[in-house]
């Protein structure tokens, strides 16, 4: 029994991890008012781009140096539409979304199939890994879960909350107008965490076929990239109610993992629904049983998903 | 620049906003969305190797200059032109339902059922199925568009993540319970005895006709009713509407409702006029396309016809080339850049380029400093304001 409760915990934060980068990288993107709506396709170049490059030279760091240049570029294009061109991002984040699967899948295809020749070890932290249970699972994992669990999370509460930059980037996302009049230039502050936004993603993608399940097939992301975005609304924008929710969006899909391994007699295409149920779910319940105090504070940040355009150009 | 030299009073070139842009320059940036984003796959066939004015050359030959092409054409256009109007319908009031792939898997689901298990004359079986495909669209909206109404749940993410499970349920019947056991190598079910009337020995069905009456019963709806008004103050103001007392709640939950019967049906469409059987992979990532489509038409029902038909051209391309090395993830792919293009596109009508003098602060022979200062500042906010 505890055997299966650390497989679960393990799988739990391994599918985590792929969703927490991505979701930590929309959060910044959104906390500085520009929603990214096309993290699934940049997800998926990501995860392509990895596995091609380690193909080409076996060193997982390789492909992970590779993934986060390609998930620069979707950035610098998403944001050029979208913060300097000031284009919809609704629809530009869309068209980013097809973009990033189709062409992962196209290009993907002699790639589908093979399993990666290199992929990250997990790091074993002395004295911690002994703990019983939780112990394997949580400090037998490859570096990037640890940076997604335990180093970004209070990274990113700490710039955003503590520092005076962090404060522009707050102010940006919620009152532009005001910003700009204190001289922040919100079109740098935007172009800069769209793309670290797009660059975490691409993290989450290479996460997966460096780690995760360490090969390529077309969708391998399987709306990861949607559900990412989703839990950032769950965690209403703060980094650590985000990460929570990634695990826990990590444990309902091992538990599909648990249910066919036991053989409860459930269709594995039902086990399937569960991540997407789950998400939709998870959208739900905050705003069921939240108190009016909570609710406050879980509102979006007023600017996000528009342009902005200096008052009377 | 030129005729700056010696005036005491410089002028630039200045963006300025404007709402009015005519209708022929947001037909011709729209068209050169897809023109530009065709160039560009062009080219990148070019590069990889291919020669793309010869596929393009065939493809578009076989689609508009063959009988068989244009009939294809016009089947791939009816599910576009349902799901662009689903779309467009919700862009009215800013709600974005992205889950028309969905809506319209359940539509055919609901409409696969009732064409199975129920027997009666084809007539009032069509009729049926119609109701059922409308009933599960609607079926398949009605958590997210709840949600959003009254807990302002965010509608994109919640309707697109029931597209995922509406084709996992699909394949689920296809594959399993409902799959056609006679005949060993299909992955769909049984086929359903009821189709809507042909024309002649043609591919073509009356189901043709149901996106242009549904465009046209939506267009007069939004111009000439009490409702269609209400939607459209909704749209452009929500919180005059509320102040005014019109039931913006309500309005949101009929929309959308409204707007997953419509992709519901073209499942229906599918089922009953061309694949006749229910399967995991009848939708040609039609929900996706069905956004563009209505992108492109800006949300107007009469410009989605036209917009859909433009995309089935393209889709119709794509299919026509894959034996030459596109894909259905390629066509995807060049969709996405057509949306992206399309949306900056959209924000070039916003805008208009004039020529405005400015009053420097400086002296008269300074005139060329300042207009140099102008123009490296941009817009500058204090200078601007003295424009005005």
């Amino acid at each position: 029994m505890t055997n299966v409760l650390s497989g679960v915990l393990a799988a739990a934060i391994a599918s985590g991890t792929v969703i927490a980068l991505a979701a930590l990288g929309e959060l910044l993107a959104e906390r500085s008012g520009v929603q990214n709506l096309g993290l699934e396709g940049v997800m998926a170049m990501g995860a392509l781009t990895a596995i091609a490059a380690v193909r080409w030279y076996p060193d997982p760091y390789f492909g992970l140096l590779a993934a986060i240049l390609v998930g620069l570029l979707l950035g610098v294009i998403y944001a050029l539409a979208t913060v300097v061109f000031r284009a919809n991002q609704v629809l530009c984040g869309l068209g980013l979304a097809f973009f990033g699967t189709g062409l992962s899948g196209r290009l993907g295809a002699p790639l589908s199939g093979f399993p990666s020749p290199a992929t990250f070890q997990p790091v074993r932290i002395p004295l911690l890994a002994d703990i019983p249970i939780i112990g394997n699972a949580v400090f037998n994992q490859p570096l990037l879960v640890y940076g997604a669990f335990f180093v970004l999370p209070p990274l990113i509460s700490f710039v955003i909350h503590q520092t005076r930059h962090g404060m522009q980037v707050r102010a940006v996302g919620e009152n532009p107008g005001a910003a700009d009049a204190c001289g922040i230039s919100i079109m740098k502050i935007r172009l800069l965490y769209t793309c670290i936004g797009c660059i975490l993603a691409a993290i989450g993608g290479a996460y997966i076929t460096l780690a995760f399940t360490p090969s390529w097939i077309e969708g391998i992301t399987a709306g990861r990239g949607w559900i990412a975005i989703a839990l950032v609304i769950f965690g209403a924008w703060r980094p650590l109610p985000v990460v929570l929710g990634a695990l826990l969006f990590g444990a309902v899909t091992s538990l599909g993992f648990v249910a066919q391994i036991q053989g409860w007699g459930i269709p594995s295409s039902f086990l399937a629904m569960m991540p997407y149920l789950g998400t939709i779910l998870l959208m739900a319940i905050p705003i069921l049983f939240r108190s009016r105090a909570l609710r406050k504070l879980s509102t979006s940040p007023a600017a996000l998903g528009i342009p902005y355009i200096r008052e009377g150009l | 620049m030129k005729a700056d030299q010696g005036s005491s009073q410089p002028s630039v070139w200045r963006f300025r906003r404007r709402t009015d842009a005519p209708f022929w320059l947001n037909i011709l940036i729209r068209l050169f969305a897809v023109a530009l984003a065709l160039v560009l796959v062009g080219v990148t066939l070019e590069l990889s190797g291919l020669e793309p004015i010869a596929l393009g050359k065939k493809a578009l030959l076989q689609t508009l200059a063959t009988s068989y092409g244009i009939q294809q054409t016009v089947i791939l256009a009816t599910p576009l032109i349902m799901t662009g109007l689903a779309v467009a319908l919700g862009m009215k009031m800013r709600l974005w339902n992205i889950g028309t792939d969905g809506q319209l898997y359940l539509g055919a689901f609901a409409a696969t059922a009732v064409g199975l298990f129920v027997q009666g004359p084809t007539w009032i079986m069509l009729v049926l199925m119609f109701m059922a495909g409308a009933l599960g669209g609607i079926l398949w909206i009605f958590i997210p568009a709840l949600l959003r109404a009254y807990w302002n749940v965010n509608e994109i993410i919640t309707t697109l993540l029931l597209n995922f499970v509406a084709v996992l349920l699909v394949s689920h019947f296809a594959i399993g319970p409902w799959r056609d056991t006679g005949a060993a190598i299909l992955s769909a079910t049984r086929r359903i005895p009821y189709e809507l009337p042909a024309f002649g020995d043609s591919y073509l069905h009356i189901g043709i006709f149901i996106p242009v009456i549904i465009a046209a019963l939506l267009a007069i709806m939004m111009r000439n009713t009490r409702w269609g008004y209400e939607v459209r103050v909704i749209g452009s103001n929500r919180g005059a509407a509320e102040f005014t007392g019109i039931p913006v709640l309500r309005h949101i939950l009929l929309i959308m409702l409204l707007s997953g019967a419509i992709a519901g049906i073209s499942g229906m469409i599918i089922i009953a006029g061309t694949s006749h059987r229910l399967s995991g992979t009848i939708s040609n990532s039609y929900g996706y396309m069905g956004i563009i489509v209505a992108a492109l038409a800006n949300g107007s029902p009469l410009g989605v016809l036209i917009s859909g038909v433009l995309l089935a051209i393209l889709l119709n391309a794509g299919i026509v080339l894959q034996t030459s090395g596109l894909s259905v993830s390629a066509m995807l792919a060049i969709n996405g850049v057509i949306l992206i293009f399309a949306a900056v596109g959209e924000v070039a009508t916003q805008y208009r380029l004039v020529r405005e003098q400015i009053e420097t602060r400086l002296k008269p022979d300074a005139g060329r400093l300042a207009d140099d200062q102008a123009m490296q500042a941009g817009a500058d906010a204090p200078e601007k304001e003295k424009t005005e």
